[in-house]
């Protein structure tokens, strides 16, 4: 089969819980081989839109297309090559994960079974496959649902938070796969509200704040539009540190709750304010980043409230309107 | 873990195709999934051993249960046997034992949240809820023939010997089998019907509790409702009153009036719930509230 350029196609989906709007007009276009995130913080609409890929819920208005193809058109095919999960991946708790697996791959059909082994192997749940699922932590479980995707050889990715419960490493290999995946032509939906890690492995994204698209597009288009980062200083005098800001271009600092400074400023102009500081008699006794620009753009374009003491966004150094 | 050791099964790569109609894969998983939870194994224990328990227990006592229809004639005939668990089973045994399993059918994927993990696997609702259907129907049939075996073989054991029919006439032992074998065989429109009304209020309710405690409060709905001097229509439409058709059999002459209006009134419940089951499945949410 072709693949065909747009993967996912979204266009005006709204869906309503009674009066609540969980989702308005909102469009989403992914093409092949892509890192696509899903961003936004509780209740914005990402495991809603999530649910209605999967066909979970029915949209009320809009069109879903999968590889070019609307649900209709598909029929029971619909999911094919489709994987992943939504919110935390559950299973029969008084079966064993690999009866478990055994159990999605019967529903799979093909030859879904003979890739259990492999599928445990990866996720590194081997030795824990003849456990029942009861007993697993959060991170097996999502660990087996990841292998449970597996066994549909996805062309499709779909996973919700999936590094929610995960140790360190487990992150870090999660991380690595799925830019493996995308490289390899699969198209992956990652949702999340942690856009460090959306930053370090997404192509592109989509923005959603209460129900609607905020952003979307490239991850370095989003990154020309966002505003300084925020960083945290901690000086020998911070009333003068802060007087001093405000004849430094670029820069803006304001006293934070817990003591010290929150500091808005590109690198270049928060290196020439250090500098000047020194130049003064500041000695610069802490320096650390709080928000990287796309974080601050997140917080800005959903409206999230942001750490005590920052500067609110009417004040930011630069603010861009990217819709 | 190892997930970016290499690269992921592919769909290109996929070499068998699906080939096996979806309603008969989830036909068998779903008996594979009723096998491996403990009330299921309970039931069909009891199935298996409840009735040499109980032809054990009357023969430990001269006292015979005499208010029940055949339960004066224990002591002589192992024929008495089945039929007096079947006027039991009637009442009780088989409707909830129905609801035990048909009851939670589909309120159990809500309790452990796996809708989505199966509806998310090229399955359609419409095979889905067939295949969940026709398993429980499975369970409820299997359970009745399970029964219904085990009956006779007690009930062999303990002799046999001519039974009293209801119509007061002697029963020879080759006409009592076929007769002890058609009572039972018409104890399966209700029990199918009973799965129907189990397998609804699973789906309406997406809770277990509820999904099995309702059919057993309506079987206890249903006893009190046929003492109150209803009209026969009215004992008709009732799904308790099918149980009981099996009586026309054993009387004499033998009537089956009771046994076909009882097959009008199970069809009528039994299309009745599955319809509203199917209705309310079909267009359900699964998650992904705001």
């Amino acid at each position: 089969m072709a693949e065909p350029r747009v993967i996912v196609e979204a266009r005006g989906v709204t869906k309503w819980f009674g009066a609540t709007t969980a989702l308005d007009a909102v469009d989403c276009v992914v093409g092949p081989g892509v890192v696509h995130g899903l961003l936004g913080p509780n209740g914005a609409g990402k495991t809603t839109l999530l649910s209605a890929l999967f066909g979970l819920i029915l949209p009320d208005e809009g069109t879903l297309r999968l590889f070019g193809r609307s649900r209709g058109e598909a029929g029971p095919s619909w999911l094919d090559g489709v994987a992943g999960f939504v919110e935390t991946p559950r299973f029969y708790p008084y079966l064993t994960g690999r009866r478990n697996l055994a159990v999605l791959a019967g529903l799979d059909g093909g030859d879904a079974a003979e890739l259990i082994d492999e599928a445990l192997e990866r996720t590194g749940l081997a030795g824990a496959g003849r456990r029942k699922v009861r007993g697993y932590s959060l991170g097996m479980r999502q660990r087996l649902g990841l292998a449970a995707a597996m066994l549909r050889r996805p062309r499709l990715l779909i996973l919700d938070e999936p590094a929610n419960g995960m140790d360190p490493a487990g992150i870090r290999d999660l991380r690595t796969a799925l830019r493996r995946l995308a490289r390899d032509g699969v198209t992956v939906i990652l949702s999340s509200h942690d856009m460090a890690q959306v930053e370090e492995i997404c192509d592109s994204v989509t923005v959603l704040s209460r129900g609607q698209v905020a952003f979307a597009g490239r991850l370095d288009v989003m990154r020309t539009d966002a505003p300084d980062a925020v960083w945290r200083l901690r000086t020998s005098d911070d009333a003068a540190a802060a007087e001093l800001s405000r004849s430094c271009a670029g820069v803006k600092a304001a006293s934070h709750d817990d003591g010290g400074l929150v500091v808005h400023a590109a690198q270049d102009r928060l290196d020439d304010y250090v500098l000047r500081l020194g130049r003064d008699g500041v000695a610069v006794r802490g320096l650390e980043l709080d928000t990287t620009p796309l974080e601050a753009l997140f917080f800005q374009l959903t409206g999230e409230p942001r750490p005590g003491g920052q500067l609110p966004v009417s004040q930011l150094p630069r603010t861009k309107e990217v819709r | 873990m190892t997930l970016a050791a290499g690269p992921w099964p592919t769909f290109a790569e996929r070499a068998v195709p699906r080939s096996r109609s979806g309603v008969l894969v989830v036909w068998r998983l779903e008996l594979a999934k009723l096998l491996g939870l403990w009330r299921v194994r309970a039931l069909a224990l009891m199935c298996l051993a409840g009735p040499f328990v109980i032809v054990a227990g009357l023969n430990l006592q001269s006292a015979t249960p005499g208010d029940t229809a055949f339960g004066q004639w224990v002591h002589t005939s192992g024929f008495a046997i089945p039929m007096v668990i079947l006027g039991f089973g009637g009442q009780w045994l088989l409707p909830v034992g129905t609801a035990v399993v048909a009851g939670d059918i589909f309120s159990a994927e809500d309790h452990f949240g796996t809708w989505k993990t199966i509806l998310t696997r090229s399955r359609s609702r419409g095979e889905l809820f067939a295949g969940k259907f026709a398993a429980a129907l499975t369970f409820a049939t299997a359970g009745l023939v399970l029964l219904v075996i085990t009956d006779l073989l007690a009930g062999l054991l303990a002799g046999t010997q001519p039974v009293v029919g209801l119509g007061g006439q002697l029963v020879p032992a080759g006409q009592a089998i076929v007769l002890v074998l058609a009572s039972w065989a018409s104890v399966l429109p209700p029990v199918l019907a009973f799965t129907a009304l189990a397998i609804f209020t699973s789906v309406v309710s997406r809770n277990s509790v509820i999904g099995i405690g309702i059919p057993v409060v309506l079987t206890l709905v249903f006893q009190v409702v046929t003492l109150i001097a209803l009209p026969a229509w009215g004992q008709q439409v009732l799904l308790s009153t099918p149980f009981q058709a099996w009586h026309g059999f054993w009387e004499q002459p033998a009537f089956v009036g009771p046994f076909c209006w009882g097959l009008v009134t199970c069809a009528a419940w039994f299309g009745i719930c599955s319809a509203g089951a199917w209705l309310v499945f079909r267009r359900r949410t699964i998650g992904g509230a705001a």
